[in-house]
């Protein structure tokens, strides 16, 4: 799994979006869609220990992303069901096509850990993987362990690279990006959360996605390398030890579901990432119609 | 819709919101690495409001300033993005 990559790509969907959408895809959208995955599947993965006991999945990386399971979070499937139905429901293209995008840069991104995504659900319950890091989420280990496998291995350079695509794109996250291209792709929202908060407020609210995943690379790293006293086979480390090798660290058990050859898997999701822009291209337009109907009943009924 | 009108009288101070975005997140990862409990989707992103907006938004509660954001030609702050 992902860790701040995931917050990352929110700020990185948000300013590539293309041209014709500019000022006017919803970045609460964006948000949503890429959260929801993990929302949906996360829970239960680590589980909860009351009294001693332990209430969880057994086997946490089937929960997440197999089948059955709850795989299916992490699948293109799920994300365009879910965004046919906001589409069915608000008819609005800003939240139907930012909730797309969001979804689509997870389940892309989660394919680099061992893992990986169903990604041709439903032709298909094998696992799409580049095992570039290892998947570390185990009953035992919980959080931490996870946490400190994805920072000591290739999962802490991709939350650099993605935190580089946003730092790039640093306009994103300027008080003009957000009030001339946040705010018109979303009034409603904004002049609603605008009541209680100020400017410096909403400001905060739009960054505070950047900053958590900031904060928490920051503080899970330095635990993991700093603070924390791990016994590995027996001896006592000063921090886990770094593993940039492809598919470590290797002091974690490598786990993997059924899957195609990872040789594959790059190209495929690199298809369909351009797959699902030229959809979202597509539908922008066609949705226009649509979208400007139900916005002109909303304000006939106000 | 037209974009917000932009208030440079009441703009904060550049130098105030460095200070409460750094402050903000030296509390929250000095903190968060010995109580891993806030590394948490909804603490972190809550953190920085509270800090970034609920700090000045107390100082003015102290000085019995308005708490709550004074918008539009009618004060009514849906006004703000109309």
């Amino acid at each position: 799994m992902s860790w701040a990559a995931h917050q990352f790509e929110v700020y990185a969907v948000e300013a590539h979006l293309p041209k014709k959408m500019d000022a006017q895809v919803s970045w609460f959208a964006i948000f949503f869609g890429d959260f929801t995955p993990d929302f949906l599947a996360k829970f239960w993965v680590y589980g909860i220990t009351i009294n001693g006991h332990h209430y969880g999945a057994t086997k946490p990386y089937q929960w997440h992303r197999g089948w059955p399971g709850m795989g299916i979070s992490h699948t293109l499937f799920f994300g365009a069901l879910v965004t046919c139905g906001i589409w069915a429901w608000k008819r609005n293209r800003a939240w139907t096509i930012g909730y797309l995008l969001g979804f689509a840069a997870h389940v892309l991104t989660d394919v680099n850990d061992s893992i990986g995504t169903m990604l041709m659900f439903p032709f298909s319950t094998l696992n799409w993987s580049l095992h570039t890091w290892a998947y570390a989420a185990t009953v035992h280990g919980g959080k931490y362990l996870d946490a400190a496998a994805y920072y000591s291995s290739l999962g802490a350079v991709m939350d650099l690279f993605w935190l580089v695509v946003v730092l790039v794109s640093w306009r994103v996250l300027t008080a003009e990006w957000w009030r001339t291209k946040v705010v018109p792709a979303d009034p409603f929202v904004w002049s609603w959360l605008g009541q209680w908060f100020d400017d410096r407020g909403l400001l905060a609210i739009y960054r505070s996605v950047f900053f958590y995943g900031v904060c928490r690379m920051i503080a899970w790293s330095t635990w993991a390398h700093v603070v924390a006293r791990p016994v590995i086979n027996g001896v006592v480390h000063h921090g886990y030890p770094y593993d940039l090798s492809w598919n470590g660290p290797w002091w974690v058990t490598h786990v993997t579901l059924p899957h195609v050859t990872p040789l594959i898997v790059l190209p495929a999701a690199l298809s369909l990432l351009g797959f699902v822009y030229l959809v979202a291209n597509t539908l922008w337009d066609r949705l226009e119609t649509g979208s400007s109907k139900a916005s002109a009943s909303r304000n006939l009924r106000r | 819709m037209s974009e917000p009108a932009r208030t440079p009288s009441r703009g904060p101070s550049r130098k105030v919101d460095v200070v409460l975005y750094l402050s903000a997140a030296v509390s929250y990862i000095g903190l968060s690495i010995y109580n891993k409990w806030l590394l948490d989707w909804i603490v972190g992103p809550a953190w920085l409001v509270a800090w970034v907006w609920g700090v000045p938004a107390l100082v003015r509660f102290i000085r019995h300033q308005p708490v709550r954001p004074q918008r539009g030609p009618n004060g009514n702050p849906k006004d703000a993005f109309k």
